[in-house]
């Protein structure tokens, strides 16, 4: 055993008076406010949380207001928000190995089956119905059901928090030439196709544009003419791209982009297309409510021209595409109370409605919100309640026409799909060659991922 | 002095044992970073390995399941064409853009050593940067040079989304940034060509044309030739570029093999699939180290 030394005895005595001088100039330093300073700890003070989501307007905003769920818990927090393609990937890499790297991770709409189905996120049931950890206020009831239904399992077992139903709509960055040519906002496909034909060029305004992401805007024109991506997801997952209404409505599509839109529009991201949209150099798109409200910002050219409508409809129905985006908690996260506190502060409705009083916050999941005339005004757009459109579209989502969304594969559809009307648009292929090929591939990475159909 | 008792070692012997000690960290971190993720990556393409389902990995049951699928994938079998028309093209365009470039700038004038400079900005520039400033210039709406094309009477449309020009685009967008890699080689090669052969094709009155072809191009061939397959290596890489300015479109038109193993992996989290379709990859690139290799040493012999 070792004996201690007079030097050890007297660095000991050293530091306890350096140590004891440092607490009495920083309590000299904080004033006043020091005694109360001291002796309160704050429940997660030494804990440092992980949280990371993918590059929107409501990460980004959050951004600003971190420091203060800080302040509050003591709990130092890392966030980032990455570009959507590089955050799911790097979710899904570390969801699969079930790290510990993240606390609180973004529950991306279309991973939501994967992601939930595999045990790979937290219940968050325990959480929501515990008193101790989620006080009423919280009011979990008040978020939307549309909003709320993907991030539940089978069962019903909630895993996230929604923080963003993006709900697709259409949008006419120059109405002003629809009306000089007396007429409205399509409501149907056939309606929309003529309307190009008149409004297409006028004032030198391309009629048509929207973003290359064809897994997302195919599927309502699929489904409105009676076909879907599936046979019956999500327990039949037989793809069924090759039929007859789905080789009339990819050819719709693609006859709508060829025709109406821009040079180069059917390879367009979606940076691109809003920049132009916002330019004023095409008229009618399909966006999302949060891409849409980004044209009636002060600096946008078509801010005062700008209307929004219903997406339209087919003869079977309409069927907008909505995508639902949450937090949750990895199943192997080592700081779960903590990083619940984190989710209920950043969904909590005291901070929502601050960040739409400050920080003009446009698409919320919470009822009580959407009710609230202040938010209302924010979303009128030239006289047209926005808000109204979302929630008219999220109310149509109770039709389960998303199911086709979240199964685990997913990803390959929505590639396929991409290149499938890609390969229209650009002539390579005609829409029965392309769907039938985009079957064919569909079935051939389906089986290569182990599934048996 | 020897010390009695000791045996006496050749003083090479002890050498190379001690070089053979100097090296053995050097080779543990060779082996650890490139021979273990190697090996974990061959490992992986005899295994089903998909994210999505844990029970996946370290299951060898069909060792070679992932390789047979791979030659009954027309994709794959596309994206390998693809690949093969980008590596040709931009080994012929970024060697004959050296080669010219390097021609006028050999001679010795005073803005040479300025012009080589400005003509080393595109390599240095990070492969997002080119890719982002292409996509605009190639963007109908946006870009100058359509503009400009427009106003002499030349409108062309938009060359990221047409089929047939999508992939020429992109291998265009490569050649500017990376010709400067060919050209710094030729240049190098050019200063060391004899000026003796040179005097005396000029006496015998050869053209300009005839020095070039007959004198200079043959002694700067070998460098060329290994250019050249740098160039190929690093075409099998190709990968920003795409990303940013077609994502492997219109259709598939420029998916490369790369961009496809990507996509399995990445996108479909099908790690066993894409690591088969790496590995095959990377036998490719080794063949083609060990073809540069015999050459190299090849002109050794013959400069030595």
């Amino acid at each position: 055993m070792k004996k201690p030394s007079i030097t050890n005895g007297v660095n000991r005595g050293r530091r306890r008076l350096v140590a004891a001088g440092s607490v009495a100039v920083a309590s000299a330093a904080l004033g006043l406010r020091a005694p109360a300073v001291i002796g309160q700890t704050k429940r997660f003070s030494g804990v440092t949380l992980n949280v990371s989501c993918w590059s929107a307007k409501y990460p980004r905003l959050l951004e600003a207001y971190v420091g203060e769920f800080g302040e509050l818990t003591g709990a130092k927090v890392n966030y980032d928000t990455p570009g959507l393609q590089v955050y799911n990937q790097r979710a899904d890499l570390e969801l699969s190995t079930k790290g510990a790297g993240y606390d609180v991770l973004n529950i991306t709409f279309i991973f939501s089956n994967r992601w939930i189905g595999n045990g790979w996120f937290t219940p968050l049931d325990p959480y929501l119905n515990d008193r101790n950890k989620t006080q009423a206020d919280f009011d979990f009831a008040d978020f939307l059901p549309g909003a709320v239904s993907p991030m539940k399992d089978r069962k019903g077992v909630v895993y996230g928090v929604p923080w963003v139903t993006d709900s697709g709509m259409s949008v006419a960055t120059r109405y002003d030439i629809l009306q000089a040519s007396g007429l409205g906002m399509p409501d149907t496909f056939e309606e929309l196709e003529k309307t190009l034909a008149v409004i297409h060029k006028k004032d030198g305004v391309a009629g048509f544009l929207t973003d290359n992401h064809w897994g997302f805007w195919y599927p309502p024109f699929l489904q409105g003419y009676g076909g879907d991506v599936f046979r019956g997801a999500p327990d039949d997952l037989m793809p069924t791209l090759d039929t007859p209404e789905a080789i009339h409505s990819a050819d719709l599509l693609a006859r709508i982009v060829r025709n109406y839109s821009l040079p180069g529009a059917g390879g367009m991201s979606y940076g691109q297309t809003q920049e132009l949209l916002r330019a004023g150099k095409a008229n009618y798109a399909f966006v999302t409510h949060v891409g849409g409200m980004s044209h009636a910002e002060p600096e946008a050219k078509v801010a005062k021209t700008l209307h929004f409508s219903l997406y339209p409809r087919g003869p079977k129905g309409r069927f907008p595409g909505i995508a639902s985006h949450g937090w949750g908690i990895p199943a192997g996260s080592k700081n779960k109370d903590a990083a619940w506190e984190f989710i209920k502060w950043a969904t909590s409705k005291t901070l929502i409605t601050r960040m739409v009083r400050e920080k003009h916050l446009g698409s919320v999941t919470r009822r009580s919100i959407y009710d609230a005339p202040e938010y209302r005004k924010l979303i009128n757009v030239n006289g047209q309640d926005t808000g109204q459109i979302v929630l008219d579209t999220i109310k149509l989502g109770e039709q389960g026409h998303m199911k086709y969304r979240t199964p685990p594969v997913y990803p390959q559809v929505n590639v396929q799909l991409n290149q499938a009307i890609g390969r229209i648009i650009s002539g390579q292929m005609s829409a029965k060659e392309s769907m039938t090929q985009a079957q064919t591939s569909l079935i051939a990475d389906f089986r290569r991922a182990g599934m048996k159909i | 002095m020897v010390y009695p008792g000791a045996v006496a070692q050749p003083w090479t012997e002890r050498r190379d044992r001690e070089l053979v000690w100097g090296l053995v960290p050097a080779l543990i971190m060779l082996a650890s970073l490139t021979a273990g993720p190697i090996a974990y990556l061959w490992l992986t393409s005899l295994t089903p390995l998909n994210l999505a389902q844990p029970a996946t990995q370290w299951n060898f049951d069909q060792p070679l399941a992932n390789y047979a699928s791979m030659f009954g994938d027309p994709r794959f079998a596309n994206s390998v064409v693809v690949q093969v028309k980008l590596s040709i093209a931009s080994v012929v365009l970024q060697l004959l853009c050296g080669l010219g470039v390097a021609l006028l700038l050999h001679p010795n004038t005073k803005i040479r050593t300025v012009a080589r400079s400005g003509m080393l900005v595109p390599m240095v520039l990070p492969p997002i940067v080119v890719g982002i400033t292409w996509l605009a210039l190639f963007t109908v709406d946006i870009s100058p040079i359509h503009r400009l094309f427009a106003w002499i009477g030349l409108p062309f449309g938009p060359l990221l989304t047409n089929p047939s020009t999508a992939l020429w685009a992109v291998v265009f967008a490569g050649t500017w940034q990376h010709f400067p890699f060919a050209m710094l080689m030729s240049l190098a090669a050019l200063q060391m060509v004899p000026e003796g052969p040179i005097e005396a094709a000029r006496i015998d009155g050869a053209s300009r044309f005839q020095v070039f072809w007959h004198v200079r191009l043959p002694f700067i061939a070998p460098t060329l030739v290994v250019a050249g397959l740098f160039i190929l290596i690093d075409s099998v890489k190709a990968f920003p570029l795409l990303y940013i300015m077609t994502d492997g479109g219109p259709g598939e038109v420029t998916e490369v093999t790369n961009y496809y193993v990507y996509r399995q992996v990445f996108t479909f989290s099908l790690w066993g699939y894409g690591s088969a379709i790496a590995v095959l990859m990377m036998i490719a690139v080794f063949l083609l180290s060990y073809l540069i290799d015999r050459i190299t040493r090849r002109n050794d012999g013959a400069w030595a």
